[in-house]
C-alpha cells in the first residue's frame, strides 16, 4: 500500500522509454531491393530523435545502389555498404510527421557485361543522401506526450511519404557501376499499419503495405550514354507479430514492377520481380534496437529476371529528452 | 422437520388468506419471485442513481422503479456479508466469525469460526424451498467447497457457481501457488472445464435465464441469487468495454469525489451539510502527479467503469428476459454491492514477496499486465485506495474496514413488494442481515426453531416489509443496533450514533464515537466530548460480544500496518505549497529584456 501511487506512477517509465524507441524505427533505409522494412512506419513520441546505422550485404544480377534495378543480364553484383542517417519526429498540422535523412556509404564490386563491352569494377565512397517526408494522413493523433503514448494504438493508420534522393553521391561515367546514380529520384507513397488483435508488448500482430511509385531523372552521362528510366512501382507487406516483449519478427514480401530503362533509345525489360524473406527484431535496451533481415527474389531463373539476395544488419540508436530526463531521475 | 413442515403448512395457509385466496382459485395470486442482486465490491456511489458518473442504465431504472436505501449495512468483506444474507445470523455464529483466509490461531477449532457457512444455520434457499420457491444462484459462493456446504447441499436447486472468492473472469485460473485453479459448480457437480465462450459476468447471466426458463412451467415462483463476480479485482472486460472512458478519469479522485458529492446532495441521497472524508493520507493529491501517473492510474478507474457498466449490460438483459416472459411485474429486485469498494492491492498481498511460491504463480499466471492488457485473461490490475475512495463517496476507507467506507453500501429494492413511491430515497437503518427475515415473509414462511433437528441461532435481521409498505421509515427502533467484528477492527450503529474500534493508522486501536448522521464522513471523534455516550455504546457492545459468541482475533491482517504505512498527518489540500504554487508571472508592463553591455 505504502508503494502504490509509486508504483502506479513510475514503473512505466522504462516501458514508455521502451515504447518511444520502438516507435521510433521509422527511417528511410534506401535500399531498394529490400524496400523500407517491416515496422516502418510504426509511430513515436514526438520529439523523439533516431539514429540509424545500417549494413548491407548484397549480391545479384542488378546495382543494388541503381533505384531502378536495371538487370544486367550476365552480372555478377557483389556490393557491401553502410548506411548512417538521421531521423526526427515532430507533429505537422497536428498529424505525425517525420523528417529524416540518410547518406549510404561503402563500397560495389561487379563483373557486367553490356553492350559487348565486360566490365569489371570496383566502386567506393558516398552514395546519393536521400531526404524523407512521412505524414500521417488517417489513424491515431499524434504521440505528443506520455499520456498519448500509453494510450496508442495504431488502429488502421496511412502515411504519405515523399522522398527524394540527391545526385550528390560519388560517380564515374567511365563504368556502369556506381555508387551514386547522377540523377534525381524519389518516391511517392502510401504505407499502411493494419493492427490486427490488443497493442501489448509481446502480442503485438500488423499487417502492413506500402504501395509507391518512383520517379527517376534521366542519367546523361551513363558511360557517356543517356539512360532514362520509366516510373517504377513497389508493393511492399509485411505480416509482422511480436515473439516476446522484446523480440519480434516478419514475413516480408516485395514486388517491382515497370522501371523500364533506356539507354540511348535502346529499350530494356519492364521490371517484374517478386521478393521474399523474414525480418528479426530485437529491443536491446530501451534505447537500442537490433534487426535482422534477409530477402531474396523468387521466379527469377530467367537471365532476364532480376535476381537479388541480401542480409542486412540495422542498429538504431533513439532517444527522447523527456525519456532521458526521467531516467536521469531514476539514476539509471 | 415434521415441526417445520408443518410451521411452513400453516404460514403459507396464512398467506392465502392474506390474499383472500384459496388455493383452488382461478385467481390465485401468484407469490412474487425475489431476485438478489450482488455486485462483488461495488461501492456505494457506483450508480448513477447513487451519484456515479459511470453509465448504469438498468440499475438506474430498477431504482426508479423502486426505493434506494441511503444507510442501509453490509458487513467489511465478502462472505462475512454472504454468510449474514444467506443466513440472517451474526457472523460469529454462522461460521464467518472470521474470513477462511484469516483465522486466527486462538479462533481454530471454535464453533462460529469455520471459515464457511457452517451447517448450524439454515438458508433462505433452504427455507424458501420448503415454501415452494423454484431456487437458483449463478455467480461467486465463497462460503465453503466441501459437498455439504456447496450451493446445492444449501438449498439451492440449479446452480452454476464459482466458489471461491476472486478469480479470473476468463478461464479457472485462481489466485495462489496453493489454490491455483478456481473451484465451479453447475448443479451441485464439480465442473472439470468452464463452458466454451466463457465470461463470468455473461455466463452467469445466460444460466440464469436458463433455470428460469426451464422452471417456469409448473407455475412456481423462483428465488434468483444473482451474486456477480463483477466487479471484484482482476478487472477482466470484453475488449468493446474497455476503451469507453479513455482519458476520462485523468482528472483524479480529488475531483471525481467533489462531483459524486454534489450529485449525490442534488439525487437526495445526501444531506446539503454532508462533507467528503478526508482522502487517505497515503494516497496523493492528485494534481501533483505527473501526466503520464495520472493516464496510468486513471486508466484503472476506465476499467472499473467499464465493468461496472458490463455488469448493467448484463442485469438488463435479466430484467428484459423476465418482461418478456412476463415475469417482470411481479419480480421483486433486490440491489446492493457485498461490502465497500476494493482499495487494497490484493496482487500484492498474495505475490509481493520475491521469490515466494506466490511471486512465481504470479509470473507465471499474472503478469499480463502490460497497460494494454488490462482487462485480458492474465491480467492483474485494480484501482487501489484512491478511486475505491471515490467508489464509496463520500465516505471514509474501504473494504476490510469498518468505517463508513467499507461497511455501508447502496440499496436498491423494486417490484411487488415496494408500495412507496416510486424512486423514492429512504433513510432507515437497514442491515443486510434483514434480507432474511424480509423474504421470508414476502414467501408466506418463516424462521424456524430448528431445522433438520438442529437448535438455529436467533436472526439477527428485521423485515423491510413494513418500510416498503410505507409504514415506516426503518425496521429498527432508536434502541436497536447493529454491530460488526472483523479482523479485530469493531463497530457498533445505533440510530446516529457510531462507536468504532479499529487497528491503528487507520483506527486509533481505541474506541472512537461519531454521529454518523451529521457526520457520515467520520471526521469528527466525539468520544471524549461525549464521555456518557461513549460508555452507553461501550455497554450495547458488551451486549453484542455476549450475545454473539465474539472471539477477538489473536492476529489480524492489519497488525503492524502502522510500520508499513506512512506516518499519518492530516490531508490539507494544497500542502507543501512547495510541490503546489504555481509560476509567477510579473505584471506585462513591468517586463524587460535583458539590457545589453555598452561598449
Amino acid at each position: 500500500m505504502k508503494r502504490y501511487i509509486p508504483k502506479a506512477g513510475f514503473s512505466y517509465f522504462r516501458n514508455f522509454a521502451f515504447l518511444a524507441i520502438v516507435l521510433t524505427y521509422c527511417l528511410p533505409e534506401a535500399t531498394f531491393a529490400q524496400g523500407d522494412g517491416a515496422r516502418f512506419y510504426w509511430k513515436g513520441l514526438m520529439g523523439t530523435n533516431a539514429i540509424p546505422v545500417i549494413y548491407n550485404s548484397m549480391g545479384g544480377n542488378a546495382n543494388p545502389f541503381d533505384p531502378s534495378q536495371k538487370v544486367i543480364p550476365g552480372s555478377n553484383f557483389s556490393a557491401s555498404m553502410s548506411m548512417a542517417g538521421y531521423a526526427k519526429m515532430l507533429p505537422i498540422f497536428k498529424r505525425s510527421a517525420m523528417i529524416s535523412v540518410l547518406v549510404p556509404m561503402g563500397r560495389i564490386n561487379g563483373e557486367a557485361s553490356l553492350n559487348g563491352l565486360d566490365f569489371s569494377s570496383t566502386s567506393r565512397g558516398f552514395g546519393d543522401p536521400m531526404v524523407q517526408f512521412t505524414i500521417n494522413l488517417i489513424g491515431p493523433k499524434p504521440i505528443m506526450n506520455i499520456p498519448d503514448m500509453i494510450r496508442y494504438k495504431p488502429g488502421f493508420s496511412v502515411d504519405l511519404i515523399g522522398s527524394l534522393a540527391v545526385p550528390l553521391g560519388t560517380y564515374d561515367n567511365t563504368s556502369p557501376i556506381n555508387i551514386g546514380q547522377n540523377r534525381w529520384y524519389g518516391r511517392v507513397g502510401l504505407p499502411v499499419v493494419w493492427q490486427i488483435g490488443s497493442w501489448v508488448p509481446g502480442k503485438r500482430t500488423t499487417f502492413e503495405f506500402v504501395p509507391a511509385v518512383w520517379l527517376l531523372s534521366d542519367n546523361t552521362d551513363f558511360v557517356g550514354k543517356t539512360m532514362s528510366t520509366e516510373p517504377m512501382y513497389q508493393i511492399e507487406g509485411h505480416l509482422t507479430r511480436d515473439f516476446m516483449e522484446r523480440v519480434w519478427g516478419s514475413f516480408d514480401v516485395i514486388s517491382y514492377s515497370g522501371g523500364k530503362a533506356t539507354i540511348d533509345g535502346q529499350e530494356g525489360t519492364a521490371l517484374n520481380n517478386l521478393g521474399m524473406g523474414g525480418t528479426l527484431g530485437y529491443h536491446m535496451n530501451d534505447n537500442m534496437q537490433l534487426t535482422l533481415s534477409y530477402l531474396a527474389t523468387i521466379n527469377d531463373s530467367k537471365p532476364e529476371d532480376l535476381k537479388m539476395d541480401g542480409f542486412r544488419v540495422t542498429l538504431l540508436f533513439g532517444w527522447h529528452p523527456l525519456v532521458e530526463g526521467m531516467k536521469r531521475l531514476k539514476g539509471e | 422437520m415434521k415441526k417445520n413442515l408443518l410451521i411452513t403448512v400453516v404460514m403459507l395457509s396464512f398467506v392465502q388468506v392474506l390474499y383472500g385466496q384459496s388455493s383452488s382459485s382461478q385467481s390465485e395470486k401468484k407469490r412474487p419471485n425475489i431476485v438478489i442482486i450482488l455486485a462483488d465490491d461495488m461501492g456505494y456511489s457506483d450508480m448513477g442513481m447513487f451519484g456515479s458518473e459511470i453509465k448504469t442504465p438498468n440499475m438506474d431504472a430498477l431504482a426508479a422503479n423502486g426505493v434506494r436505501f441511503t444507510n442501509f449495512y453490509t458487513h467489511a468483506s465478502c462472505s462475512p456479508s454472504r454468510s449474514m444474507m444467506l443466513s440472517g445470523v451474526d457472523t460469529h455464529l454462522n461460521g464467518l466469525g472470521n474470513m477462511d483466509e484469516w483465522t486466527a490461531p486462538n479462533q481454530v477449532g471454535l464453533d462460529g469460526y469455520e471459515g464457511h457457512l457452517n451447517t448450524k444455520v439454515t438458508t433462505i434457499p433452504l427455507l424458501l424451498k420448503d415454501a415452494g420457491y423454484h431456487t437458483y444462484m449463478v455467480g461467486k459462493w465463497h462460503l465453503g467447497k466441501s459437498p455439504e456446504l456447496i450451493p446445492a447441499a444449501r438449498g439451492f436447486e440449479r446452480d452454476f457457481t464459482l466458489l471461491d472468492g476472486m478469480g479470473s473472469y476468463w478461464d479457472m485460473t485462481n489466485m495462489t501457488a496453493l489454490v491455483p485453479k478456481s473451484l465451479y459448480t453447475e448443479d451441485g457437480k464439480y465442473l472439470t472445464e468452464l463452458p466454451k465462450n466463457f465470461y463470468a459476468t455473461e455466463t452467469y447471466t445466460d444460466k440464469l435465464i436458463n433455470f428460469i426458463d426451464e422452471g417456469k412451467g409448473d407455475g412456481k415462483p423462483f428465488f434468483a441469487y444473482v451474486s456477480h463476480q463483477a466487479p471484484h479485482d482482476p478487472y477482466h472486460l470484453p475488449t468493446e468495454w474497455r476503451d469507453r472512458h479513455v482519458g476520462e478519469y485523468d482528472f483524479g479522485w480529488d475531483m471525481q469525489r467533489l462531483q459524486r458529492l454534489k450529485k449525490q446532495k442534488e439525487l437526495g441521497i445526501l444531506p446539503e451539510s454532508a462533507n467528503l472524508a478526508e482522502r487517505m493520507w497515503f494516497v496523493p493529491e492528485y494534481s501533483v502527479l505527473a501526466p503520464a501517473a495520472r493516464a496510468v492510474v486513471g486508466r484503472k478507474m476506465e476499467l472499473y467503469a467499464g465493468l461496472m457498466e458490463n455488469l448493467d449490460f448484463h442485469i438488463g438483459r435479466l430484467v428484459d428476459h423476465l418482461k418478456k416472459i412476463g415475469e417482470y411485474e411481479n419480480t421483486i429486485f433486490i440491489l446492493f454491492g457485498d461490502n465497500g469498494a476494493e482499495g487494497n492491492d490484493l496482487g500484492e498481498m498474495i505475490a509481493g514477496q520475491p521469490g515466494s511460491l506466490n511471486s512465481l504463480f504470479f509470473a507465471s499466471k499474472w503478469s499480463n499486465n502490460h497497460i494494454n492488457a488490462w482487462g485480458e485473461p492474465g491480467s492483474y490490475v485494480g484501482y487501489g485506495p484512491g478511486w475505491a475512495q471515490v467508489s464509496m463517496t463520500p465516505f471514509s476507507q474501504y473494504k476490510g474496514w469498518l468505517g463508513e467506507g467499507g461497511i455501508r453500501n447502496a440499496l436498491i429494492v423494486s417490484g411487488p413488494i415496494n408500495k412507496r413511491e416510486k424512486g423514492s430515497i429512504n433513510h432507515g437503518l437497514m442491515s443486510i442481515a434483514d434480507i432474511m427475515p424480509t423474504l421470508l415473509e414476502v414467501a408466506g414462511t418463516s424462521y424456524p426453531k430448528s431445522y433438520n433437528g438442529n437448535a438455529l441461532p436467533p436472526m439477527i435481521g428485521k423485515s423491510w416489509t413494513k418500510v416498503l409498505a410505507g409504514e415506516a421509515e426503518s425496521p429498527r427502533t432508536t434502541q436497536d443496533y447493529i454491530a460488526w467484528e472483523l479482523f479485530g477492527n469493531r463497530a457498533l450503529r445505533q440510530g446516529e450514533w457510531k462507536l468504532r474500534w479499529e487497528f491503528t493508522p487507520l483506527g486509533i486501536s481505541d474506541w472512537e464515537l461519531f454521529n454518523v448522521a451529521a457526520d457520515p464522513a467520520e471526521r469528527k471523534d466525539l468520544a471524549d466530548a461525549n464521555p456518557e455516550k461513549l460508555k452507553e455504546m461501550l455497554g450495547l457492545w458488551d451486549d453484542y460480544v455476549k450475545k454473539n459468541n465474539v472471539v477477538l482475533p489473536s492476529r489480524s491482517p492489519f497488525e503492524g500496518l502502522y510500520d508499513q504505512l506512512p506516518a499519518r498527518f492530516p490531508v490539507d489540500y494544497g500542502y507543501p505549497p512547495l510541490i503546489n504554487k504555481r509560476q509567477y508571472t510579473p505584471p506585462t508592463e513591468l517586463m524587460n529584456t535583458p539590457k545589453e553591455k555598452k561598449n
